[in-house]
């Protein structure tokens, strides 16, 4: 039996080395010989390259573009797809895209050179925003329609319950942009290491940056070999986009024999890297006589930017969580990735959920408003429970604890009573939103494409090492793992070690995205644990290794996408109060109430840490958060006095509370969390703002001059 | 790649560096090594001469002079602050500038060269008529701020000049009522949507004697006009309400801001309302906030 609830927090394994400074990041990583690269890049949107004029290098400085990839090799990054080019040939795709590296010992001497490097374009006219991208501006540049992805799925018989319906109620709700602002900027280091070549990289998935980049120098996955190095923040940031760095870097290593290092500074990392794709989301949504919610058809449209890396994978979770939380009988939802020549979008905390859920908790409130009762009211009432049918004719198979949640929120937030008393338009508002995120890779995708490993190995002093591919990038996965391990062979954390992963030496326990980490890795090696718990005499050193085993009945169709899209969710539930100011429509914060259903918390200060900041997170989208296009720099606000995020001054401090509800599948009951929580509160603050105000809002972000937009 | 750079020992040597060379004075550095910087691992690279000034003694303090509050041009931000000789406005302006380490390290002389649209400490100093010092090796010159500041990014500073002093009035009569607010980016370490600074005084008799009122963020300059102040000048306190229209009208018509216009305008008109109603009325506190 267990001595104490695994739930009770322990000191983050990483926080000494953390707290103090010592923990050595890419940028603190140096070898003989390293030589420094600074990329060279696309400085329009569109167009053809006509000419290159570098400047001359003086002996030790090299150029490397696409003529570098040896023969055999494919210049191309395989992310989920492997359209992204590592270097641009031809044409360019967007401001920012990689056309080259400078290669040299001196990095002043390289900003020189860099500066003197002349590429001259036969720009082409372009496209930034959704509706240009549908409207092929320009011309297509993917395929004929420049729709990467358009796919449909159908629950009832919308068409004929629109015929038969009491109101229609249309809307449509927009989101922005938003840069992950990961604390450590991206950076890689590239060498030889005998016949093979070893990455040094900031990153989440260093078996993704292996599979991407390998074929770039036609060479087996083995031969490449990847080290994470700490990793500091990523948000999403670190999953694909690590390529982007690494593959040119290896191109470089191995054209020129030497470590190459490539480190951002603020600046290129915020300019010249991924983003969360803007949205727009239309509704079309029937009610009955009653106020009830019969039907809805709803058209998501994502702005993937130039390539399409993984925004297949980011709408289709976008199009399964585009009714909420909510059981809506009849439901049809149309997805487009949408092409434009802007940096491409991939993922981030979420990973296409938030859009739709700001989207649909918003077209609830336009509705609850204009049926005059209370957006809490309308929404309880649709509440999903277990057994009930989802957009994906799947079921919803666990106790969904929605209630209990609403209750601890209402309860401490004190909502009922503050939306009797804060008139609309008093400048005072209330708001609320819930939420949900589906654990793990969509469908069937653990199981078809992941295919998880974990390797546990005993060694002669007792201790144990825990060798997966999963990483730390902040969010306290080393401690949560290293105690599911420690709990199951029954030994204090301590003596659990869990190095920073190196595929040439750990297990390919999958990307660490998805929020399945915890959910999904963390009950593989709760498994292994289990196994080597019950052959532990057997020898003083011993390695076991577990797979992943996908629990029986839930079907899922991956061409149609039809079944259990998820087998496990997240909930959330989150109420937000604000004060506007008259004189200046700046918003104040006055009250963050959450309460979220992880199953059961591994380390219960962690799961605080992630609400606290995955709220704020999601507070910053829809108060300050803002990019614009600029013709200039690809983005208008880039670096951190000009793209804004909130400091601790911002928000008032956080009531959050947890619903246990222990998942069948997690180790010890848990479920995923790190992404639930960004999804929800933006949604809540634009209620309380909309209320203070009475005023609809319809887009993110709404810093105070737009609010001003709203009232005048 | 830094073509010069010099370390003066006193003022005298600064002077003599400045005429030579034209060498730039850089004090703090938080605005010129951000704008010059050339990315991680290399030194700011500037296309002029610079001269570090940040240890001259004779450029530190803060003291009074006659009926003036004397700033020497070193003085940081946190030390304006915190230093309860400084009028109301400028503190609080200084407090919340930047972050803490940026405000341990700016100078008031540097904010005020740096001549930004933006910049937060010129809008209550130029309300309150502050002069700047400038010394050169050969003479002194006395200018207005107002006047020393003629664009955005451009002073009235001479090649072989160094700014010295700011030199703070301290009015015979004391305000009224005094109004500061920054509208910032977010709550802390944020750079101005708008920034505005007011102060009325009235007599016995209820009559306005001063009236001022100064904006940042609203054009290539901090705005102000003298001729729309006058227009409340010798008004009775009830008959302020009266002539809110007409002042409300004429202050806009010096605003000319590049970006968010609407908002800019708008907040302005409501601020200045709001502040000229509230010292109108008969029982109201000196700090209106």
């Amino acid at each position: 039996m267990r001595q104490t609830p695994i739930g009770n927090p322990i000191r983050r394994v990483d926080a000494v080395a953390k707290a103090a400074g010592t923990l050595k990041y890419v940028a603190d990583y140096h070898f003989d010989d390293m030589l420094y690269a600074k990329m060279v890049r696309s400085a329009v949107p569109r167009g053809k390259i006509l000419s290159i004029d570098l400047p001359d290098l003086p002996t030790g400085y090299y150029f490397i573009s696409h003529k570098d990839i040896p023969e055999g090799g494919k210049n191309q990054l395989q992310m989920i797809k492997s359209d992204y080019k590592c270097f641009a040939e031809n044409e360019v795709r967007f401001i920012g895209e990689t056309i080259g590296l400078l290669v040299g010992p001196d990095r002043g001497e390289l900003e020189e050179l860099l500066s003197k490097v002349d590429i001259s374009y036969e720009t082409q006219p372009y496209s930034v925003t959704i509706e240009e991208g549908l409207e092929c501006k320009g011309g297509p540049f993917v395929g004929d329609d420049n729709l990467f992805c358009d796919f449909t799925i159908d629950k009832g018989d919308v068409d004929k319950v629109f015929k038969n319906a009491d109101r229609i109620f249309e809307d449509e709700i927009r989101t922005g942009w938003q840069e992950h602002v990961h604390l450590e900027t991206n950076g890689a280091v590239a060498l030889c290491e005998g016949d093979k070549f070893v990455i040094y990289v900031s990153a989440q998935c260093p078996f993704y940056v292996r599979k991407s980049i390998a074929g770039l120098i036609n060479r087996p996955y083995e031969d490449v070999i990847v080290r994470q190095t700490a990793t500091g923040g990523a948000f999403g940031g670190k999953e694909h986009f690590p390529d982007v760095l690494a593959g040119p870097l290896l191109v470089a290593t191995y054209t020129i024999g030497k470590p190459v290092q490539l480190i951002f500074d603020r600046f290129e990392d915020s300019a010249y890297s991924v983003k969360r794709h803007p949205s727009r989301t239309r509704f079309k949504t029937a009610v009955d006589d009653k106020g009830n919610i019969i039907a809805m058809d709803i058209d998501v449209v994502y702005n993937a930017g130039g390539y399409e890396s993984c925004s297949y994978v980011v709408l289709q979770r976008g199009v399964f969580h585009a009714t909420g939380v909510y059981n809506i009988p009849n439901s049809r939802v149309r997805g487009r990735a949408v092409a434009t020549n802007t940096f491409p979008s991939d993922a981030f905390r979420g990973f296409g959920a938030p859009q739709t859920l700001f989207a649909v908790e918003t077209h609830l409130n336009h509705i609850a408003d204009s049926l005059h009762i209370d957006p809490l009211e309308l929404k309880r009432r649709h509440f999903l429970k277990k057994g009930d049918v989802t957009v994906t004719n799947g079921h919803i198979n666990e106790n969904v604890v929605l209630p209990e949640m609403l209750q601890q929120v209402l309860d401490q937030s004190g909502y009922p009573e503050k939306v009797r008393t804060y008139e609309k338009g008093s400048y005072k508002g209330i708001g609320i939103s819930f939420y949900n995120h589906g654990g793990a890779f969509t469908g069937n995708g653990e199981q078809m494409i992941i295919k998880a490993k974990v390797r546990l190995k005993k060694n002669r002093n007792g201790t144990v090492d825990l060798l997966i591919g999963s990483t730390e990038m902040g969010q306290g996965l080393q401690t949560a793992l290293i105690k599911i391990v420690a709990d199951a062979l029954q030994i204090d954390p301590k003596y659990v070690r869990y190095p920073n992963p190196d595929t040439s030496k750990v297990a390919d326990s999958g990307p660490t995205v998805a929020s399945r980490s915890t959910m999904i890795v963390g009950k593989i090696a709760e498994r292994a644990a289990l196994s080597l718990k019950e052959r532990w005499n057997e020898s003083d050193e011993l390695t076991v290794e577990e797979e992943y085993e996908h629990p029986e009945g839930f079907p899922w169709d991956q061409a149609t996408f039809q079944g259990d899209a998820y087998i496990g969710y997240g909930w959330g539930a989150c109420v937000v109060e604000v004060e506007v100011d008259p004189l200046t429509f700046e918003v104040n914060t006055t009250g963050i109430w959450s309460s979220h259903d992880v199953g059961v918390a591994i380390d219960e200060l962690v799961v605080h840490g992630q609400v606290n900041g995955g709220i704020i997170q999601s507070l910053g989208y829809a108060a300050m958060e803002k990019l614009d296009f600029s013709q200039k720099t690809g983005f208008k606000q880039v670096g951190l006095s000009d793209y804004i995020i909130p400091t601790s001054m911002d928000f008032p401090s956080q009531r959050c509370t947890l619903v246990e509800n222990p998942y069948e599948y997690g180790p010890s009951g848990a479920k995923g969390m790190g992404e639930l929580v960004f999804n929800g509160a933006s949604a809540a603050y634009v209620d309380a703002v909309s209320r203070a105000v009475n005023r609809p809002i319809y887009s993110i972000p709404i810093p105070p001059e737009t609010i001003t937009e709203l009232i005048s | 790649m830094v073509e010069s750079c010099y370390i003066p020992k006193d003022l005298k040597e600064a002077l003599r560096i400045r005429k030579e060379t034209q060498a730039r004075p850089l004090a703090g550095g938080t605005d010129l090594m951000v704008v010059h910087r050339r990315g991680t691992g290399v030194v700011p690279s500037f296309p002029w001469p610079v001269m570090i000034v940040s240890r001259l003694p004779q450029l530190q303090g803060i003291f009074t002079d006659g009926n003036e509050i004397v700033i020497r041009s070193l003085v940081t931000c946190s030390e304006i602050e915190k230093n309860d000789d400084v009028p109301y406005q400028v503190r609080k302006a200084a407090s919340l500038l930047g972050a803490h380490s940026l405000r341990n390290l700016a100078t008031i002389g540097g904010n005020i060269c740096n001549a930004s649209p933006k910049g937060d400490l010129p809008v209550p100093l130029i309300m309150m008529d502050a002069k700047v010092v400038l010394l050169s090796a050969t003479g002194k010159r006395i200018l207005p701020l107002d006047e020393f500041i003629t664009g955005p990014k451009k002073t009235a500073l001479h090649s072989d000049e160094i700014l010295t002093e700011i030199r703070i009035p301290v009015p015979t009569v004391p305000y009224s009522h005094i109004w500061y607010r920054k509208i910032g980016t977010r709550k802390a370490n944020a750079i101005s949507k708008l920034s505005m600074s007011a102060a009325i005084t009235f007599s016995q008799e209820r009559i306005v004697t001063d009236f001022r009122s100064a904006n940042g963020a609203s054009g290539p300059k901090v705005a102000r006009s003298r001729e729309v102040e006058q227009i409340l000048i010798g008004t009775h306190a009830r008959e302020i309400a009266n002539k809110i229209p007409e002042i409300l009208s004429a202050y806009d018509a010096i605003l000319s801001p590049h970006a968010m216009p609407e908002y800019r305008r708008s907040s302005t008109r409501r601020m200045l309302h709001y502040f000229l109603t509230k010292a109108a009325s008969e029982d109201c506190e000196r700090i209106i906030i």
